[in-house]
């Protein structure tokens, strides 16, 4: 049994092979924006989850427009095959995958293990930040099919179809509102969303080099829990990154056709008025 | 040492965290970067006879960089912080390298006076996001209960 889309994963050493080839690019995404400061995969470029990704004003991502000023900037064109890797085991790497996904870049990848997996093996990470031609990048409708909005949420519970929390069990238990360091990542309603199960990101990766776990292994999680492909499923979490790994793991890995990640999480639903809550 | 602050605020820092918070509200974007990555890189390492008390830290929650520190008493009533945080995590090891420069050699007195937004006038958050600037608070913080702690060990 091999992955449904195994043409969405390559490994460090295909990475180590294709660094110097035009027609790809790799973005480094992390958590902790510094760490691409200090060394990244040689020709790499920097795209920071907030930063770069969200619009500058509303709680939203960056618009169509911007979001092809940002792609032309970095020297990326319409069929440049564009391979994601980061530090947390890619949590947002799948984040910016799945926000190039929905303006239609349809030539994504991650690089398994991410950040960890290189440097445990010891491959080279550089200082110098390469700079490329800009490129005339035109960007597609935003595909809302990958992305849930709270009303398709609240209709999804009520229905009574899947949604996956991947938080930690103590966020979807209620005890933890919000993680000691991130105030304005709180919510002021602690729980989960009615029908919710729980199945935390982690459980999806291996430990010990962030790879993605065996299919079988992935299979048996989300089976498990009754999250089949053939259900339409939602994910979601605190502001929506880790679900991005979940998201990417039942769409390619698993091959789930109807999958959203649903990015207003709990940071919307735990301080959203009349929002029904289970705990 | 307590001075006032450029605006002649009542509330006073210690003079060395004065003197950083003063430095990064001059410089541009770049070299505060810069500078948060020089802090970053000379992050002392946990000193031998720490290592056993560093076991002992409780487990984090998964968003979480794990902040281990340890406050000790010198002879001249000044409190000395060891730090541990993982390089995987350079914005918070950079932040506890400017809180350690500017606090260490402080009296608890002092330590537990540095309002929580000190770092405020630095505008780091042009560098990075105001997200990532609540590891300040955390690790001051963490500092202000070691300071606690040193208190009741009296």
């Amino acid at each position: 049994m091999s992955y449904v889309h195994p043409e969405y994963l390559v490994d460090t050493e295909w990475v180590a092979a294709h660094l110097s080839d035009a027609n790809i690019r790799i973005i480094e995404s992390d958590e902790d924006p510094l760490l691409y400061a200090i060394g990244h995969i040689p020709g790499a470029v920097q795209v920071d989850w907030f930063s770069t990704l969200q619009h500058p004003l509303r709680r939203d991502f960056l618009t169509k427009e911007q979001f092809e000023e940002v792609n032309s900037k970095l020297g990326i064109a319409n069929d440049t095959i564009v391979v994601f890797y980061g530090d947390k085991s890619n949590w947002f790497a799948c984040y910016a995958l799945w926000l190039f996904q929905y303006y239609g870049h349809k030539n994504v990848k991650i690089m398994n293990g991410g950040r960890l997996k290189w440097e445990k093996e010891n491959r080279p990470l550089v200082k110098e930040v390469p700079s490329f031609t800009k490129t005339a990048y035109h960007a597609k409708e935003a595909d809302k099919s990958i992305r849930a909005f709270r009303d398709e949420v609240l209709q999804q519970s009520n229905a009574k179809k899947p949604l996956v929390d991947v938080r930690s069990p103590k966020e979807y238990s209620g005890e933890m509102l919000h993680m000691p360091n991130y105030p304005q990542e709180g919510a002021t309603r602690g729980g989960h969303i009615p029908g919710a199960v729980s199945i935390p990101w982690a459980q999806a990766v291996n430990e010990t080099d962030s790879t993605f776990k065996t299919p079988e292994e992935l299979r048996a999680l989300y089976e498990g829990k009754n999250i089949k492909a053939d259900g339409e499923v939602i994910a979601y979490c605190r502001i929506g990154e880790r679900s991005s790994l979940t998201w990417f793991v039942l769409k390619y890995l698993l091959g789930y056709p109807n999958v959203k990640n649903y990015d207003g999480s709990w940071t919307e639903w735990g301080n959203l008025v009349d929002a029904p809550i289970e705990k | 040492m307590l001075r006032p602050n450029k605006n002649n605020m009542p509330l006073l820092l210690p003079l060395k965290l004065q003197e950083i918070v003063d430095d990064f509200a001059s410089m541009t974007r770049e070299e505060k970067l810069e500078t948060l990555i020089a802090y970053a890189e000379s992050f002392p390492s946990l000193p031998e006879w720490l290592k056993e008390e560093r076991a002992k830290m409780e487990a984090v929650p998964e968003c979480m960089t794990p902040v281990f520190l340890f406050g000790e008493k010198q002879t001249n009533g000044g409190i000395h912080f060891y730090f541990d945080i993982p390089p995987q995590s350079p914005t918070v090891r950079g932040l506890a390298s400017i809180l350690a420069n500017g606090l260490n050699g402080c009296t608890i007195e002092e330590i537990l006076t540095v309002p929580a937004d000190f770092y405020m006038p630095m505008n780091l958050q042009e560098a990075v996001s105001q997200q990532r600037l609540n590891g300040f608070m955390g690790v001051l913080a963490h500092m202000k209960h070691e300071a606690v702690r040193l208190i009741e060990n009296k």
